[in-house]
Parts: C-alpha cells; structure tokens; sequence
C-alpha cells in the first residue's frame, strides 16, 4: 500500500501565530490516522490546508491518485474535493435551510453528470437518475445513524447537534471519497454513541476508505486509529502507534494530563480501569420552592414534537444535570428556558418571570443566562469586545474589568489573544470564550449546553474547576453535558432525558451507580 | 374597484383598455425572475437596470441601422447583455451582500453616466426614437415569454445547478468542500440574471416609441428589487407575483395617485414588518398574518430568507 497523503514541511503562520509551523507527515493508504493536541494546536489549520481552504506559505501536501502523485498545494477547495478529499467541518457547516437529503444530495455534485439542459426538460427516463440519487441518499442517512424516513425532509437546522454532525458525515461521504477528513466527528455525543461513531469509522474503513481523524476524546481515538500524530504549537511533538504516543512524557505534559492513565485504558488490550469516584453525600430530593421551576412543558418544531411534558425544578444554589442521548430535547429544553424557543404548553418560571413570553433580553437581565451549545460568538470582534459584552447587563465596569483580566489568566489562551477577532480562534478557543462570556454576565443562574465541547482533556479539567468555584460564589447551575460522568460527579442532582421524556431522576451519586445509566451515558 | 369589477366580469374588455399596463406587467414579470436567478444562488445584485438598458438599446440601433429582423436584434440585445454580465461579474463577484450590491449600482451609474448619456449614437441625454415599435404586436412575445421562462426557471432550480446554487446561498465554504465551483457557479446566475433582464428592455423597446435614459437608473433598481422582496424569493412565484402586484396597484389606487410612491413605501414595510418571506413563502401562496396571532407554539426566528 502506497502512501495517501503526504505532508512535508508545512507551514502557515498568521502574523505572530504559527498555526502550522513544519509539519510532516504520511498517511498510509487504507488507514486510520489519529491527529491530536491540545486546543488552538494548529490541527483544523491543517486540514485547511490539505482541503485548499487556506495556502501554505511554504511546504508541500502531495496527494497519492491512480495517476500518481499531485500537489494540492495551490488548488482551490473544490478541486480537491474534486480529487476525492471530503472533510466535516469543526463549527458545523450545514446547508441549514436544505433538508438533510438535500444536504446529502448536494455532497454529490462532483461525481453527478453535469445533466442541467437534459434535466430541465422532465423526461421519465432522466427521472430515474434523480430516484436513485435519492435514494442512495437516504441509505447513506441511515448509514451514518439518522432515521431516513423522519429525519430525512427535515430542515438541517431542526437536528440536534449531534444529529448535525452525523449529517455532516453522510454528505461527506457522498462524494465517495478516497480519504474522509473528520474534525471531531463525534463533539456533543455521549459514549454509547461514540462507539457507534467508531464502528462507523472502522466500517468505512473496512470498505477501504482512509480516514484522518481529528478528536479529543482518547478512548474513541486510542480505540480506533493504528497511526496518531501529536500537534503542539503547531509542531508535531510524537507519533507513532496509540501505546507509544499515550506513555510519550511530552504529549502527556502538553496534552493528556490528568487524563493519562485512563488514555492508557483505553488503548485495545489494555485492561478496562474503573473509574469510580468517591460518592458525595447525597443532596435533598425534588427542591420545595425551587428557583427554576418548569411545568409539563412542551415543545416542537413543526410537526415534529421534540419536548414532551417535562416537568423539573433547580434550586437555588444547586447544580443540576440534564443527561441523555442526542436529540432527547436537552437543548430545546435551555433555549426555551432563555427564550429563544417558544413552548407549545406548559409553565417555566424563573423567580417570577415566566420565561415562556419574556423576551430573551429580558430574561437576561433577569439574571438566567445561556451559554449556547457551538459557541455562538460574535466573529468579527475580537476576545476583548466579547467578553465585555458579556456583561453588557452589568453596571459595576472596574469589577468587570478585574474579572476579565482574571479569566484571562486562567485561560491564557484567551488573554494571548486578546485583540483577535473572535472568528479566527479554533474551536476549543471559541469554546472557552463563550463560557467566559457566559460567566461574565454575572448571572443568578448559568444554563450550561455542552461546556467540554471540543476541549482538550486539559482544557475540560479547567472548564470543570471554574463551573465548582463560581457554584461555590453562588450562582446556581443548570448543565447539560455528553460527558456524563464528569456532570454527574460535578451535579447535586440530575435528570436523564429520553426522547424528550424525563425517564429517571436523582442525586448525582445514585444515577452514577444506576446500572442502565452506567451502561447507557458512561460507557460500560 | 371598477379595475376589478371590469377584470372579473368583462376580461376581454379590460385586457383591450389596459393593454399598456399588461405589457408593463409582463415586462416587469421578466424582470423579477431576473433578479430572482440572483438572489437563488445567494447574490444580492443590482445591475439588472444596466442589462436591461444594454438590451433596450442594442436592440434598437440594430432595428434602426442595419435594420435586421427583430426577432435577431432582441436576441443579441440580449446576449450583449449576457456579455456584459461576464465582464462586470469577473471583478465584482468576489464581493459579497451589500457591497456586491454597491458595486452593481456602481456599475448602472457608470453605464448611464459614462456611454448612454455621452455616446452620439444612443442620443445622449435626448434619448432615441424608436419608429419600428408595435405595441399592439409587442405584447404577444412578452405574454409568450413569462410561462416558459417561468417553466425554465422553475424547472432550473431543481436541476444539478440550481441545487448548486442552493448550496451556494447556505454556505459558500461548504459548497466548495462539497465540490462545487462557487466562483463559476455565481457567474452563471449572474450571467442569466443579465440575459434576462436584456431581454426585458429589448422587448419594452418594442412597445414603446422612445428609448428613455432616465428609465435605466437607481430607481428601476430598487423597483425591481421591490418585486423580489415584496413578493418573496423562496420560489421563482414570488418575485412574479410582487411584480404583478406592484405594476397593478398604481392602477387600482388611481384616486390617491400622487401619493404612489408613499403607498409603495408603506406597503414595502409593511411586508418586511409583517411577512419578510414575501407574500409568496415557503410552502406556497399565504395571506399577510401577524406573528403575535400564532406566537405559542411556534418556533421563533425562522431560517433566514434567501438573503
Ligand atoms: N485565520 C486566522 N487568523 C489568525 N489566527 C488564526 C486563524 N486561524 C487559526 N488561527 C490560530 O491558529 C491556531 C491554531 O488553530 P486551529 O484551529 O488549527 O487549532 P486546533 O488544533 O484545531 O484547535 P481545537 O482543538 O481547539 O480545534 C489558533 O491559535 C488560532 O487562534
Ligand atoms: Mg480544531
């Protein structure tokens, strides 16, 4: 087997940042190779890169084809889509307003004979192209794990996250590709439907597809990829096989930390370690004047009911949980509590406001505020201007002040790039600046979508530390989190959410040793 | 009133006291699926004045001096215009919502300005007469033409192109990963968009007398852009319908017509207050409803219009 894709010396650089900074690497025909590294290493620069997206200043990425090798170097996108690289994109780039066939019929535009004049005149004959294009796009959506009957004439943007994701996979695979870049496929899953993430991979690639897979979670990466390479400051710190790279000093300090020794878990053949945390003491039962109180709420999307009657409360002061797969509802349930959704039926009140008729501003400044799932900052200011509107609401400037230089300091990656645009960070930067934003608001109740999102193991570890101080300064947490054991550990209570349904519910400790739970959220 | 009451019980007698105001119609019609072509893969263009000046006089200097036939001077009227797009859109096609739209205008103005106000040939500011018009003939091309191209059009966004175009619009960055030429594709839109609004002006020529100047400028722009937003853009039906619409209502509110631009004003806000798809949305022909009347139970923010 020759090699696939081979990088050699690649650079790119913006201004002071070196995104990208000599990297070399090769790709095995008919493999599956892993590239990791902390946050804002440079790792989506480099799929821009090999993708035509962005130019390298110096170096070469050779692509291996049935005519020998070419330079991508210089092409545009969708010349090298064009050559059989497809790529997911790390902020979701769906076509939002296409329905998730749509979406996938559009992923197949390159290998399509370019039939407009014959199609515009519908003769039965040219018909039958067009069925079993659409056909071959809904197996490919149920492929990836989507249901072709209910999901497939859905507008993208009414999928759950990680629906969205999936989707993102199906149209790149619509290209038929010969190496399939994903940039953390499986962001915004749980476990259990990581694994299904990495059977998909290890299918394809026993179909004789190359994958290049880019994710921070080990167990799914360590699992699944034969090859790994580690990205730090834009060079490339180790590679080697799973075993090597996850014992390697260097990636451990730079990387994993904490996190190394389950790393060494799950690298295959390696003994399965428990990871049992010390139990807390459990909390009060359901809260008997609650400060969020939500009432038989129900929501949908069109026809499509996604909240069903669901009924909770939070207490001051509490962190609470809501677990469960993608697409029970959990997000729906955050954006209707801060207004940007409207319920069919049902109660939410929030001290006295009712948040189903406040407006989403106002519920702000009532003191309950969101930090949205896939970092919806604002692009073009820079860190700075973000953060300060974050606390747009608040009147006390000099504490805020203080409070950004703080943040800063914690996540030095935010204060290093202070007077970037926003738009320009990685996503695991985005991430960390949408949390900090959210936190600057000051509010009396912080809903959580989905803080570890994208984040370096290290980086979750920080994330963590500030959700515990600022619930110890008293602001009350609501958290929906993929990560379940890390919510469940962090939560008073919890709620599991199920089809839009709330199936089960308790203290934190309890749910972690429930069985189902541990089978269904944890991971065995 | 009496404009429906004449429409509804006598067709054939309205259609003989308003001929010009049907051919009016049509032509706008033509104009609106022009700009419809644009805003389909994404653009926010406004040159289709231009093009369509380009078209008009074209068609005209060719009926005058050589004096071919006129079915051969509207389709190189046309094709000129088409011309002209590719030579406008390679530089500005690279810039995207208002300032593609800034640019555009920039390109009207110059065209007006700098070549039909100055060349000896188009009668510079005086404008040109036109002894070949018709327009008792010149109707029947213009009736002819707005259901195949609406067919055409339709038909078009549903092939691989217009799905390309579509893919455009959402996202241009997908769109390329997705193996899609973004440039070229945008240049196709933008190249039809120009045939078609020639097109318009080769046969608005033909049922008018005088070749105007001052009918080509910023205001046919916005008039045309009207149509699109009025009548929505999320299927070829709707800048249609705005043009209609739009066209006719002068007419029907004779009694206040020296308020006609204000009544185009309020009733432009009033879509965008009310209805931003258009009167034409999603999922066909609906009738003008406030939000507040469903706001339960409905998902705010819908997706963005094709803009
Ligand atoms: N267009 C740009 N202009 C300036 N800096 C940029 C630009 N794109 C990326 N960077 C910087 O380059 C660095 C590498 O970013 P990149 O997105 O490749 O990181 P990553 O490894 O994918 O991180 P993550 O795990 O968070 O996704 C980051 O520090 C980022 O701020
Ligand atoms: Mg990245």
């Amino acid at each position: 087997m020759g090699v696939l894709l081979r990088l050699s010396d690649v650079i790119r650089h913006f201004g002071g940042v070196h995104a990208v900074d000599g990297v070399s690497l090769e790709i095995e025909e008919g493999a599956i190779f892993g590239l990791i590294g902390p946050n804002g290493a440079g790792k989506t620069t480099l799929v821009n890169l090999v993708t035509g997206y962005l130019r390298t200043q110096s170096g070469s990425v050779r692509l291996g084809t049935p005519a020998g090798e070419v330079e991508l170097a210089r092409r545009p996108p969708h010349a090298v889509a064009g050559l059989g690289v497809a790529r997911t994109f790390q902020t979701l780039r769906l076509y939002r307003n296409l329905t998730a066939v749509e979406n996938v019929l559009v992923g197949m535009h390159p290998r399509r004979p370019d039939d407009t004049l014959a199609q515009l005149l519908p003769l039965p004959p040219l018909r039958r192209g067009e069925q079993e294009r659409l056909e071959e796009a809904r197996g490919l959506l149920r492929r990836v794990g989507l249901e072709s009957e209910r999901d497939g004439p859905r507008p993208a943007w009414t999928l759950s996250y990680g629906d969205q994701r999936r989707l993102e996979v199906a149209r790149a695979l619509a290209l038929r590709p010969r190496l399939l870049i994903l940039d953390e496929p499986a962001a915004g899953m749980n476990p259990a439907e990581k694994d299904r993430v990495r059977e998909l991979i290890q299918q394809l690639n026993a179909e004789g597809l190359t994958v290049l897979l880019i994710d921070h979670d080990m167990r799914l990466v360590m699992g699944v990829c034969r090859q790994i390479a580690v990205l730090n400051f834009g060079r490339k710190i180790a590679d080697g096989s799973p075993v090597k790279v996850s014992s390697d000093p260097a990636v451990i300090e730079a990387y994993l930390g904490k996190e190394a020794e389950k790393t060494a878990a799950h690298v295959p053949g390696s003994e399965e370690i428990d990871v049992q945390a010390p139990a807390r003491a459990p909390a009060a039962a359901e809260p008997a004047a609650p400060l969020l109180e939500v009432k038989e709420l129900e929501v949908a999307y069109g026809a499509i009911q996604a909240v069903r009657s669901v009924s909770f409360g939070v207490a001051k002061g509490e962190i609470v949980a809501l677990i469960g797969a993608n697409g029970a509802g959990k997000s729906t349930i955050l954006n209707t509590l801060s207004g940007l959704l409207r319920p069919r039926a049902g109660t939410a009140r929030f001290d006295r406001l009712d948040l189903t008729t406040a407006s989403p501003d106002r519920i702000v400044r009532g003191g309950l505020v969101q930090v949205p799932e896939g970092r919806e900052i604002l692009a073009r200011l820079t860190v700075r201007e973000n953060l300060e509107l974050g606390a747009w609401v608040r009147r006390d400037g000099q504490v805020v002040q203080r409070e950004i230089a703080e943040l800063m300091e914690r996540f030095p990656i935010l204060g290093q790039r202070r007077n970037l645009p926003a738009g320009q960070l990685s996503g695991g930067e985005q991430q960390i600046l949408a949390i900090a934003r959210g936190l600057l608001a000051r509010p009396r109740l912080l809903l959580l979508d989905e803080p570890s999102l994208g984040l370096a193991p290290q980086m979750v570890d920080a994330v963590f530390e500030v959700i515990e101080r600022i619930h110890k300064e008293g602001v009350t947490v609501l958290l929906v989190e993929q990560n379940a054991l890390r919510a469940l550990e962090l939560a008073d209570r919890a709620y599991v959410v199920e089809t839009g349904r709330i199936l089960l519910s308790g203290t934190g400790s309890a749910l972690r040793r429930n069985p189902e739970v541990r089978k269904a959220y944890l991971g065995g | 009133m009496d404009f429906f009451i004449q429409l509804l019980t006598d067709p054939i007698g309205f259609y003989n006291s308003h001929e010009l105001l049907v051919a009016q119609m049509g032509i706008n019609a033509i104009l609106a699926i022009s700009i419809f072509v644009t805003f389909y893969s994404g653009q926010l263009t406004l040159a289709n004045a231009g093009f369509m000046a380009i078209g008009a006089y074209t068609t005209v200097l060719l009926s005058l001096y050589p004096q071919w036939p006129l079915p051969l001077d509207m389709l190189l009227g046309s094709l000129l215009a088409g011309a002209a797009g590719v030579l406008v859109g390679l530089p500005v096609l690279r810039l995207r919502g208002v300032f593609l739209a800034i640019a555009t205008i920039g390109f009207v103005e110059a065209l007006l300005l700098g070549v039909i106000l100055n060349v000896p040939i188009t009668g510079e500011g005086q404008g040109l007469k036109n002894p070949t018009a018709d327009p008792l003939g010149g109707i029947v091309p213009i009736l002819v033409s707005i259901p195949v191209l609406t067919y055409l059009v339709w038909r078009l966004t549903r092939t691989r192109l217009g799905q390309a175009w579509a893919a455009i619009r959402e996202d241009e960055l997908a769109a390329s990963s997705n193996g899609i030429n973004v440039p070229l594709y945008k240049m196709i839109a933008f190249v039809i968009g120009a045939i078609l609004a020639g097109y318009a002006g080769a046969l608005e020529t033909h049922i008018n007398f005088f070749v105007d100047p001052t009918e080509y400028g910023i205001s046919r722009t916005i008039q045309i852009l009207t149509f699109a937003v009025v009548g929505g853009t999320s299927n070829v039906l709707g800048p249609i319908v705005g043009a209609v619409f739009l066209t006719a209502l002068p007419e029907i509110l004779r009694f206040v017509r020296d308020y006609r631009d204000v009544i185009n004003g309020v009733i432009l806000i009033l879509v965008i207050i009310f209805r931003p798809q258009g009167i034409v949305g999603r999922g066909g022909l609906a009738l003008i409803r406030p939000r507040w009347l469903h706001r339960r139970g409905r998902v705010r923010g819908s997706p963005a219009s094709a803009l």
